[in-house]
């Protein structure tokens, strides 16, 4: 046992249960199962398809070892797919963690009454992202959309504007639509974390004569740099598996230009049934996201050291 | 007394702050608010690109709900949300318990359960199509709620031992000395005193899981089963112009997370932030 004060080691009748190892490794059986259910098996079976050709209907007709990867190797629009996620993923978290801390900060500082603001805000993160993909849809479309009737009322276009057919708006469409969905989600943890800060720190620097822009840069930002890339983790994690959003707003297009990295596999999978190339596919993303979030995680580590 | 816990004085807003929450409250609010006006626009009226509807009409209420078995849908969604949720509690909170408190599987066993989370879910995808055909699970509810109650299993440990980590020990210490086993520290005290938390952690994946599309989509294929998700993405395809029964239909959906959301809002935010915030 771990903690020396357990009853058990200080011989104690009545002590700790199941000195045996097998209860606790019991209790978490269920989970183990489960864990090697929807991860291991999972893994290892892309690993076996991934080495063979295989369709959907009949997995392991032959082994051509390396095949799918050397076409993987030589397929541009899948590496196109792959660089399409990544610019999605890290920039689009970027603003989305830079808008989240300013609404935590004026959540913070000036709306802190206004109930019905914080009710407000934890909506877009509970709608399910097929229906914030339909909300978006309705706005931009070009014949009935809002943001058209507006553009048009106004005289600010001739004609409808297809947001949704055409590059970089239809690339653009998506990152607001998940803007919309995610900054809430890092508002309230910034919020959160704001709330726990030391009040004395702030009382010193004031004293010390302060600005708010001096507070916020050497005071706030670096006291909520170990949470706020803790939060930047997790939503390109998150952003890595866009999907909805793209299958209920563009399906991909306009041609390939929208196709992320999830999309592809999915089509690979279930639209061109080459299951083979698509488990190849995903062994090759899912080392993409490792890359790319390494050097996050080696930050937060060394954040978390500056922040003792 | 504000919902996020503090007890502070009205301070007042500048013209910038005020400009700042206007634009903020315009911009999270107007997705839903022209989806509602939406909802009551006639074909013709969606034509004008107005943000209100001209003469407000029931009829893509009525009309939606004749055409399409969204209640049948609605029903099989709430049906994956609270089976699976309640699964993935009854699943993650001993082994939570084994690996917070009994240090099963040491630190290594915590990390590999959250790193399983960085791999996205289209990787299962196929794997668990020709498990779930195998088992003759393909097209059923059941099917769906037990692929949802193993994918929130990460989420679920990681808030789950963000709750239980702020328990003081001794309390399960002290039962022992009682006599008393795991199973009933856990049912008998910690279960009790986790209450919040295992609503908050039992409402985000409830949550997770009628949102949830993709897998959704790729494990049933018909009426009886299929979730509100990928039946609004159907519909979607099949009907383009008709823009108010798309709103109707996806309203209809939206309607029970809202009503979670204001009714357990302090829960919500309380399992949003517990894994992230050391308190």
């Amino acid at each position: 046992m771990a903690s020396p004060a357990t009853p058990a080691d200080r011989g104690l009748p009545g002590a700790m249960p199941g000195r045996s190892r097998l209860v606790p490794w019991l209790l978490a059986a269920p989970l183990l199962v489960g864990l090697a259910v929807f991860a291991l098996y999972p893994f290892l079976d892309i690993l076996a398809l991934s080495l063979s050709k295989s369709s959907l209907g009949r997995p392991f007709q032959h082994w051509p070892i390396l095949a799918n990867f050397l076409s993987l190797a030589r397929s541009e629009e899948f590496h196109a797919a792959l660089l399409r996620t990544t610019i999605f993923a890290v920039p689009v978290s970027l603003a989305e963690l830079v808008l989240g801390l300013g609404i935590a900060l004026l959540l913070h500082s000036s709306l802190r009454e206004a109930r019905w603001v914080h009710s407000l805000i934890l909506l877009p993160l509970m709608t399910p992202p097929m229906m914030v993909a339909v909300a978006w849809k309705l706005i931009l479309a070009p014949v009935g959309g809002l943001l058209n009737g507006v553009l048009l009322g106004w005289g600010l276009a001739d004609s409808p504007v297809s947001f949704l057919g055409t590059m970089p708006a239809a690339f653009l469409s998506i990152a607001v639509a998940d803007t919309w969905q995610w900054t809430p989600f890092i508002a309230i943890l910034a919020y959160a974390a704001l709330q726990v800060l030391p009040d004395e720190v702030f009382e010193a620097a004031r004293v010390d004569g302060a600005s708010p822009a001096k507070m916020f840069w050497y005071v706030t930002l670096p006291m909520l740099a170990p949470t706020l890339l803790a939060i930047f983790l997790l939503r390109v994690v998150m952003a890595f598996k866009l999907f909805d959003l793209v299958y209920g707003l563009t399906f991909g297009g306009p041609g390939f230009s929208t196709t992320v990295a999830s999309f592809k596999i999915w089509r690979t999978a279930l639209q061109e049934f080459d299951v083979g190339l698509a488990a190849s596919q995903t062994l090759v993303f899912a080392v993409l996201v490792s890359l790319v979030t390494l050097p996050i995680t080696w930050l937060h580590r060394r954040s978390e050291e500056w922040a003792g | 007394m504000s919902l996020f816990g503090h007890a502070g004085r009205r301070r007042r807003i500048g013209p910038w702050s005020g400009l700042a929450a206007v634009a903020m409250v315009a911009f999270f609010a107007l997705p839903i608010a022209y989806l509602v006006s939406v909802s009551f626009k006639t074909p013709d009226q969606v034509l004008t690109g107005h943000f209100l509807p001209d003469a407000p009409t029931l009829y893509n209420w009525g009309e939606t709900f004749r055409v399409i078995p969204l209640v049948r849908f609605l029903v099989n969604s709430l049906a994956v949300a609270c089976f699976s949720a309640a699964l993935t509690l009854a699943i993650a909170l001993p082994a939570t318990y084994a690996m917070i408190r009994l240090k099963v599987g040491g630190r290594f066993l915590p990390a590999f359960i959250l790193a399983t989370y960085v791999a996205p879910p289209v990787v299962a995808l196929i794997p668990l199509f020709m498990l779930l055909r195998w088992l003759g699970l393909l097209n059923t509810v059941a099917g769906l709620v037990l692929v949802n109650a193993v994918a929130n299993l990460p989420v679920a440990f990681w808030l789950l031992s963000g709750f239980l980590r702020r328990l003081p020990p001794e309390i399960d210490e002290a039962a022992w000395m009682d006599g008393a086993g795991h199973a009933t520290v856990i049912c008998r005290i910690i279960a009790p005193m986790l209450t919040p938390g295992l609503v908050a952690t039992g409402l985000i994946c409830g949550i997770l899981a009628y949102d949830e599309f993709l897998l959704a989509s790729a494990f049933s294929n018909d009426e009886g089963s299929r979730t509100l998700p990928v039946a609004i993405a159907l519909f979607q395809g099949e009907r383009l112009i008709n823009f108010g029964q798309m709103a109707v239909a996806s309203l209809t959906g939206i309607v029970p997370v809202y009503l979670i959301g204001l009714f357990a809002q302090r829960f919500l935010i309380g399992g949003l932030t517990a894994g992230s915030i050391k308190g």
